[in-house]
């Protein structure tokens, strides 16, 4: 699927719409015998009819193939266009592309995750996917915990997803930036959720959502004694190929679709990254 | 120009003023930064710190529309140090005395006050400049959009008469053209009073050649300007309009009264390469060749006529304005619409031009084409203008007085709007530029330049839209914090439709060129409201 | 041990071989076309003697094996399916008269298009064609390839080179295709004499003595991986960059590009890859206007760091081939070699 750019054709199953600016398409490949799999953080090229293509994290965990969840927020041309579509819509695929997170390194961890906007969306896929391995094995995470912010009360999304886990024990801590009259929550960025989470060095501790916040909350984790080797965050860029040629994610040596898009923060120190640089 | 743009590699002192060179003359842009490299100091005229003048070193940023004060006090700097060209003024000028006299009853103070330019800066600017016997004078729009523009223009040449910068190589002064074949237009006579190669329309020998070659009459007194036409509104002037590769409904000042003539005229016809907003007002379109579908010559600024040939037949049903020209002609009864050739119509062009006259297609092929003036066949072109004798005899000083803009800023109406092109990207009202996805990812929308002390006081932010306003229109645009504007300017492009500045700007003119004030008119900002 | 034929071509022989080889595949080479530019262009019957050997020719062979706009494939949408079809395969072609230079810049490409995928229309296009270089005996105005290791003469990489020696083609073969044409023609060559191998080295090193320029290069990606380059030096040379992306286009070995879906129609498009350049800042623009680099003051910083910094590190030599043409072309002055003189005489901080 990957040595040109030819998509496989996928088709929506599901759409759901997460909040106004943030729907979740739930897609299958129509040509079930094309061998497909992929890793928590990976991403997919996705072909829009008419728009072209552009990089999108996969939100689901891979044990839900062959069901494959793109979380998709309404931004420009393309993704305007799929926001436009319905269920039975085909689209087309390409991947997966990109350096997944470690999930090897998370067992018996405490894990952190702390995310803004749609920036939750590839750690859900963990987060899935750790639920589902604790289910199966011994030396399973220890804990998750989750961090989230969003704008106002009314842009929270992945609800259901977050009630799920409720019920399965993470313990979700959830804040905006502008309450309305039925918030009884916390009121402020997440990175003041920081201030009561406890971190040993047994917490790994994952990261995504606009570079502002992933900056200051790197920042904070790493005043609170977290190692640049255990905060992990996936780096957004624009994309035209995922396979390291078209030069589009290039950054100071690295391709981010094939050196990353996910980093650990000692990697990213090494690195020219202009949005971190303090 | 008077100089040829080769000839700018080896100047030694570059006065650029009003024109941004490097976004919108790239080639010329080039030869300038060559200079600069081989040591030549550049002098950059502008209110905006635009990106040549960020390599100058001495950038006078003025007030807009204070651009005589700025030479008037240059030029009697320069008197002051006594670096005026005393043998060059005795015997190729005249008028020198009035012009001496006034610049010495001038105050600097009051200059530097007007101008917003420090003394010592223009001090510095002066003597540079004179200082050089090869220093070359290069202006654009900057200078000219102004009701005063054919005064600016008088000035600078007074300032390069006054240092005998004019008659010699690397040295002159130099419009730049705004279109890549304005030149050739206007050689060609598309102004209201000239015939081809501006010969006098009064002229009785010269009326009896063109009456003998074209067989018919021609006029004999002067036509419309180009605002006097689109600006006629209700008042019946103007019955018809043919307008061919050009949108005033997009780029002509104070739109509002643009459309109110368009819309009240009994028939328009629109010749384009696409849909404008002008053809959309249209009651017939001709869909025009693009410069690659057709063949002819194009003109540019150092006079010099080149051959462009066609790449690819048009596509389509679209035609060359001449062949559109001709079958109107034809039915419109007009002898000899029958060219069968480029080559043929250029022969005409050079029976009847005389600048034009040595011009032949066969010539034009080698070289890279031909400058004129180029009389007739063994002649070789003129390389720089002026060199022996100005084109009236001796050169004339005119006294050139300091005036505001039209639009004075006021309570209401606090910041200057100068307008312009935005980016090296994008053309004019980018009716090409835009139907390329590779520019308009460049620059994707109308951005308003604005101070960041300016946006402070008004709580704005960085990308914010905000409600633009002078008295005769209001827009929305979004901001763009930057330095290249001083606090109380503001500056916005015209390429973006949805964005019409020149609902914003005033239609008052220079009373000789009739070319309006598109860089002073007083605007207000003011945040719009969140939804 | 692989026996790398060389032998010797006389000049009267040149236009006939080159016609047997114009009929098995398409013939490419540089051509002096009306307006005295030298480009390569596809040879047909009569124009065998058009070719110039003597000018650079004014593009690389970028435009052949990455196209300034490529269908990589065409789509259609009908009754709600999406799908896709390839594009046309190649055509057999040889290429006639390549320098040095623009040959170690395919070479170049071959490695990016090959790491981690081998892209599919990238290499259809270079199984099916055959490189004859000629080597430069006469470095042009703005050339530096003995700087970039790229020239004036190769060593391998090439299916034939031919060095000039006066009335006669020193003629070698790489692996392949080169050996075979040899073996299929080889009544159009003859022997290599003692004779001719003393003037090939004599040529040789006449060559590398002609370069007017002297760019450091070897010394420079030496020291960018030592020492960090000062923000005045960006800033200096990106204030001039006009961000026309010449130097990106007309560069062998700049690769990147943009990859866009045109529709035709309401039920059909076709997807294009086209050049791109990463010194212009929607390179970088996302979707919301966060833009990770700062063009005003970093324009030219990845170009230059990936070509002498980067590609250093990761190959051994430095991308640049010296082939000078973003020299010519840079309206701003602030081509690579800019770079390198002022970086070398960079104080150590």
């Amino acid at each position: 699927m990957n040595k040109n750019f030819i998509p496989a054709q996928a088709i929506i199953r599901e759409i759901i719409r997460e909040n106004e600016q943030i729907a979740t398409f739930r897609l299958e490949l129509t040509n079930k015998r094309l061998p497909f799999t992929f890793l928590p953080g990976q991403f997919l090229m996705l072909s829009v009819p008419h728009c072209g293509e552009a990089a999108i994290s996969i939100s689901s965990s891979p044990d839900r193939l062959p069901l494959i969840d793109l979380s998709i927020r309404r931004a420009g041309e393309l993704t305007t266009a799929i926001h436009g579509m319905k269920k039975g819509d085909q689209v087309g695929i390409r991947g997966p592309f990109g350096k997944a997170f470690p999930i090897e390194d998370f067992a018996n961890r405490d894990l952190l995750f702390v995310a803004g906007g749609i920036g939750l969306a590839p750690l859900k896929s963990v987060i899935d996917h750790c639920l589902f391995q604790s289910g199966l094995e011994e030396d399973a995470v220890q804990s998750i915990t989750l961090l989230y912010g969003s704008r106002t009360p009314l842009d929270i999304a992945f609800k259901q997803a977050i009630e799920s886990w409720q019920k399965q024990g993470v313990d979700c801590r959830l804040t905006v930036d502008e309450k309305d009259s039925t918030w009884n929550g916390h009121v402020g960025l997440v990175t003041e959720l920081l201030t009561d989470v406890t971190i040993s060095s047994n917490t790994r501790a994952l990261v995504c959502g606009p570079p502002i916040m992933i900056r200051f909350v790197i920042a904070s984790l790493a005043d609170l004694g977290c190692g640049d080797e255990s905060i992990f965050t996936t780096l957004e860029r624009h994309m035209k190929c995922g396979m390291g040629i078209c030069g589009h994610c290039h950054l100071d040596g690295r391709l981010i679709c094939l050196d990353g898009p996910v980093f650990n923060v000692s990697q990213l120190k090494k690195l020219d990254v202009m949005e971190f640089a303090r | 120009m008077t100089n040829s743009i080769g000839e700018l590699v080896d100047a030694d002192v570059l006065l650029i003023t009003g024109s941004n060179t490097t976004e919108t003359h790239p080639q010329i842009g080039r030869n300038i930064l060559e200079a600069v490299d081989r040591g030549a100091k550049l002098l950059v005229i502008d209110p905006r710190k635009t990106d040549i003048a960020r390599q100058a070193d001495i950038h006078l940023a003025l007030r807009p529309g204070t651009d005589i004060a700025l030479i008037n006090a240059m030029m009697r700097i320069i008197l002051d140090e006594d670096l005026a060209d005393d043998l060059f003024i005795s015997m190729r000028t005249e008028n020198f005395i009035a012009l001496r006299d006034y610049l010495h009853r001038l105050d600097l103070d009051e200059l530097a006050r007007i101008t917003e330019i420090d003394r010592a800066t223009i001090h510095e600017a002066a003597c540079t400049y004179a200082r050089s016997s090869k220093s070359v004078i290069c202006y654009c729009l900057g200078v000219t959009q102004h009701t005063c523009g054919t005064d600016n223009v008088q000035a600078v040449a007074n300032l390069a008469m006054l240092t005998g910068n004019v008659e010699k190589k690397h040295s002159g002064v130099d419009p730049l053209r705004g279109q890549n074949n304005v030149q050739g237009a206007c050689d060609m006579a598309a102004l209201p009073a000239v015939l081809p190669g501006y010969q006098s329309l009064a002229d009785l020998e010269v009326q009896k050649r063109f009456r003998d070659v074209w067989k018919h009459d021609i006029p004999t007194t002067p036509g419309k300007s180009l605002t006097e036409m689109t600006h006629s509104g209700k008042d019946g002037s103007i019955k018809a309009m043919f307008i061919m590769g050009e949108n005033p409904a997009l780029s002509d000042p104070h739109l509002n009264r643009v459309k109110t003539t368009l819309e009240n005229l009994d028939f328009l016809a629109v010749s384009d390469i696409f849909l404008t907003e002008t053809a959309q007002l249209a009651d017939v379109v001709f869909p025009a060749a693009s410069f690659a579908e057709k063949g002819g010559t194009i003109t540019n600024s150092e006079r010099r006529v080149q051959i462009c040939r066609r790449a690819i037949p048009p596509i389509h049903n679209c035609r060359p304005d001449s062949h559109i020209i001709m079958d109107l002609g034809k039915r419109i009864g007009c002898p000899g619409m029958d060219f069968d050739s480029d080559a043929e119509i250029m022969e005409e062009i050079s029976l009847l031009t005389p600048i034009y006259g040595g011009m032949h297609y066969d010539r034009l092929a080698r070289n890279h084409g031909l400058q004129w003036p180029c009389l007739d066949r063994n002649h070789p072109g003129t390389e720089f203008l002026h060199k022996y004798y100005f084109a009236r005899g001796k050169g004339r000083f005119t006294i050139t007085r300091h005036q505001e803009p039209y639009e004075k800023t006021e309570k209401k109406y606090p910041f200057t709007l100068v307008t312009g092109r935005g980016s090296y990207h994008h053309y004019h009202t980018a009716t090409m530029s835009r139907n390329s996805k590779r520019l308009v990812r460049e620059y994707p929308l109308a951005l308003l330049e604005i101070n960041r002390a300016d946006c402070e006081k008004l709580q704005l932010k960085d990308g914010e839209t905000v409600e633009l306003s002078s008295k005769r229109g209001t827009v929305r645009i979004t901001t763009q914090i930057t330095d290249r504007v001083k606090p109380g300017t503001v500056f916005s492009s015209f390429h973006f439709f949805e964005v019409p500045i020149n609902e914003l700007t005033v239609d008052a003119m220079d009373p000789k060129s009739k070319c309006p004030e598109f860089k002073v008119c007083a605007v207000q900002l003011k945040k719009v409201a969140h939804d | 041990m692989i026996d790398l034929k060389e032998l010797i071509l006389s000049k009267d022989n040149l236009y006939p071989l080159l016609r047997k080889l114009r009929k098995e595949a398409r013939l490419i080479a540089p051509v002096k076309n009306e307006h005295g530019d030298t480009l390569f262009r596809p040879v047909g019957d009569r124009d065998t003697t058009d070719i110039d050997l003597e000018n650079q020719p004014q593009e690389s062979l970028k435009p052949f094996f990455l196209p300034q706009q490529e269908t990589l494939a065409g789509y259609t949408i009908n009754k709600g399916e999406y799908s896709f079809s390839p594009p046309p395969p190649a055509l057999d072609t040889i290429f006639f008269g390549v320098r040095s230079c623009d040959l170690t810049a395919l070479l170049y490409m071959d490695l990016i298009f090959s790491k981690p995928f081998k892209d599919a229309t990238y290499f259809d296009r270079r199984n099916h064609s055959l490189i004859i270089t000629l080597g430069c005996n006469q470095p042009f105005a703005n050339c530096f390839c003995e700087a970039t290791s790229s020239g004036p003469y190769l060593e391998y990489g090439y299916g034939l080179q031919f060095i000039d020696l006066g009335d006669r083609y020193y003629v070698s073969a790489g692996r392949g295709k080169g050996a075979d044409l040899l073996n299929k023609w080889s009544y159009f060559f003859r022997e290599v004499e003692e004779e001719d191998q003393n003037r090939r080295y004599q040529l040789f090193l006449e060559a590398r003595g002609q370069f007017t320029r002297n760019i450091q290069v070897p010394h420079a990606c030496r020291k960018l991986q030592q020492e960090p380059v000062a923000e005045a030096i960006w800033e200096k040379l990106s204030s001039r960059c006009y961000d026309c992306g010449g130097c990106a286009y007309v560069c062998p070995t700049c690769t990147c590009f943009s990859v866009d879906d045109k529709p035709q129609d309401n039920s059909s498009g076709i997807r294009v890859r086209s050049w791109d350049a990463c010194t212009s800042s929607g390179f970088t623009r996302m979707t919301g206007g966060h833009n990770p680099v700062d063009r005003t003051r970093h324009a030219l910083k990845r170009r230059f760091l990936h070509k002498l910094k980067h590609d250093f590190a990761s190959h051994g030599k430095a991308s640049c081939t010296g082939c000078g043409r973003c020299v010519d072309i840079c309206f701003g002055g602030v081509d690579i070699t800019t770079f390198i003189e002022l970086f070398t005489q960079q104080e150590k901080p």
